[in-house]
Parts: C-alpha cells; sequence; structure tokens
C-alpha cells in the first residue's frame, strides 16, 4: 500500500508528515517509560519479521496481490508508541533504500501504515492483557480488517485531495475499488495478527506485558 | 542477557530471514492493492513531482549486481531485514531509561 512518487500534491504530504512527526514525537518521548531489556529485543525482532512479511505477496483477487502491514499487530504487542517507532523504522528503510514509497510521502506511508494502524492495534492490546479467550482473538480479527480498510481509504482520500485521480472518477467508486480489495487483504491481516499475536503472548508475554519473569509459565523462547 | 532474550533474538531472526529470505521469492509479483487500483481508475501516472530514492545497492527488492533470481531476492529480504533490527535495536536501547526495571532471571 505504499504511495509512490509523484501521487501526493505538496500540501497532502507535507500535511500527513506533520501529523506523522507530531504522533512520532510523542512516541519518542514516552518511548524510554515503556522500554525494558525485554522489550528491546522483542521490538526488534518483530521489526525484523514485519518487514520481511511485507515482502510477502499473497494473491487477493485476479491480478491483483497484497501484503501485510503489520503496524496493527506491533501496536498489539508493543503498545502504540513503540509501533510507531517500528513501523516508520521499516518505511524509511523501504523508501530509502528498497524504493518502496516516495520519500516525500514517507509521512503519509508512516500515517496509514503505521500510525493509524498502530493506534488501532494498542486499543485492542489490553483485551490481551486478562485472559479473555475468544473476544480477543476475535477483536483482533476485526481490528486487522478495520486497521487495513480504514488505512485504504486514507489513501484514496490523499490522492482525491492531490487531484491524483481523474476527474470522471467519483470518490465514492475510488473508495469502492479500494476498499474492496483491502476488505480482502484485511482478512488475512486479522487473521495472521491472530495467529502471530496468540504465539508471541505464549512465548513471551512478560515481555510484551513487562510481567515479571517469576508469572510465566512454561514455553521456551 | 537472559536466555529468554536471546532466544527471543534466534527466533525471531530465524523467522524474519525465513519468511524475507525464502518465502518472498515465492510471493504474488501481481501488482498490490494500491497499484491495482491506481490502474483500474487511470490514476497510474504521478501528476506531481516526487522523489524516489536512487537504485544505489538494490533495485526494488532485488540485489542490483545478482540481477534476478532467487539469491538476490533473498539478499534483500535478509540485507532489510537485519538493516530494520539493527536500526531498531539501537534506538531501543538509546531510548531505553537506564533506570528501567530489569528482569531478575
Amino acid at each position: 500500500m505504499h504511495i509512490g512518487p509523484g501521487f501526493l500534491s505538496p500540501p497532502v504530504w507535507m500535511g500527513a508528515a506533520a501529523v506523522s512527526g507530531a504522533a512520532l514525537a510523542g512516541s519518542l518521548a514516552v518511548a524510554g517509560r515503556r522500554l525494558d531489556d525485554r522489550k528491546v529485543p522483542l521490538m526488534g525482532v518483530m521489526g525484523a519479521f514485519v518487514f520481511a512479511a511485507q515482502m510477502v505477496n499473497f494473491p487477493v483477487l485476479p491480478g491483483t496481490s497484497g501484503h501485510l502491514g503489520g503496524g496493527f499487530l506491533l501496536g498489539i504487542l508493543l503498545g502504540a508508541p513503540l509501533a510507531m517507532i517500528v513501523m516508520a523504522s521499516i518505511l524509511i528503510v523501504q523508501a530509502l533504500v528498497f524504493q518502496d514509497g516516495g520519500i516525500e510521502a514517507l509521512g503519509a506511508n508512516i500515517l496509514v501504515m503505521g500510525v493509524m494502524p498502530a493506534v488501532i492495534g494498542e486499543a485492542v492490546r489490553r483485551l490481551w492483557l486478562r485472559p479473555l479467550g475468544v473476544l480477543a482473538d476475535v477483536a483482533t480479527f476485526l481490528g486487522g480488517v478495520a486497521a487495513v480498510v480504514l488505512g485504504a481509504t486514507a489513501v484514496i482520500l490523499m490522492l482525491w485531495v492531490s487531484d491524483s485521480l481523474p476527474g470522471s472518477v467519483g470518490l465514492w467508486r475510488a473508495i469502492g475499488v479500494m476498499d474492496l480489495v483491502h476488505l480482502v487483504i484485511g482478512v488475512v491481516e486479522g487473521a495472521a495478527s491472530v495467529a502471530v499475536a496468540r504465539y508471541v503472548l505464549k512465548v513471551r508475554r512478560d515481555a510484551v506485558f513487562g510481567e515479571p519473569l517469576a508469572q510465566r509459565e512454561g514455553a521456551a523462547a | 542477557m537472559t536466555t529468554y532474550n536471546r532466544n527471543t533474538l534466534i527466533v525471531g531472526i530465524v523467522a524474519a530471514l525465513v519468511v524475507g529470505g525464502v518465502m518472498s521469492y515465492f510471493a504474488s509479483s501481481s501488482p498490490d492493492g494500491l497499484e491495482k487500483t491506481q490502474e483500474d481508475l487511470d490514476a497510474a501516472e504521478p501528476r506531481h513531482g516526487g522523489v524516489e530514492a536512487p537504485p544505489v545497492a538494490f533495485h526494488e527488492y532485488s540485489l542490483k549486481c545478482l540481477g534476478e533470481g532467487f539469491w538476490s531476492n533473498a539478499a534483500a529480504g535478509v540485507a532489510g531485514s537485519l538493516l530494520v533490527l539493527g536500526i531498531v535495536l539501537l534506538l531501543g536501547r538509546a531510548l531505553r531509561r537506564k533506570d528501567a526495571p530489569t528482569p531478575r532471571a
């Protein structure tokens, strides 16, 4: 879902960069309080994993692929501020090293794949704090779908305001085309988020929630 | 470093390298959801001035000196994953409060 170079008008990419920049500044300011010796390695490997997972495009509809975003999953496992920092790092590497996404569009890409899904992930995060079983699963799945569809809608809105959609294409039709594809991608994002969140919480619940190691039960890694 | 943290690093890095270095080779090469939408809406041509990073070592997710193919893609997946890992670990260490609680075990 990376917006390429030349699709956003200067007011739009500057505005998006300002919002993402403010969110990141806030995240960096509070990050110290949320980091301990267990969260730093978890944050590092989750960042590497999300970068890798984003490379795996899966078929969605005929002639169309999709890939995971990961910001929502990181919001659950790390909380919104750390998730935003990790997603920004990934998106900066993708733009600067792999020409994935325009450099001027970085703020917008961080907004739709980092800031927004991280906030939704944070909202779901607390459901995993207590053993809530199926409720946490369902909320995580739906949250993953919502994170992708909302991000996709935001992309279309930014393209529309940037005058990067032909005049003949109505805004609602554009949102419809974009959101239909991303609904399917969102289903995969939601399911993958449930699976990975379950696994990481099984093996490193102490690192995710900063609980004392003494409360851990079994499980290697 | 605790055993738990070391194991987390090992498991996480292996998972990232397998996914980014191997699985990604078998990824769909169809345009992604946004690209396809832009094509379908006849909106695939940029209308503004944009900036794209120069392909110094990598051309998209291929190592330039290896052309295309499995090893080129694997190099991109491995390099990108390790680069993100390194950046995030350094950031995390720098941001971590020195008086933050540390696990006892």
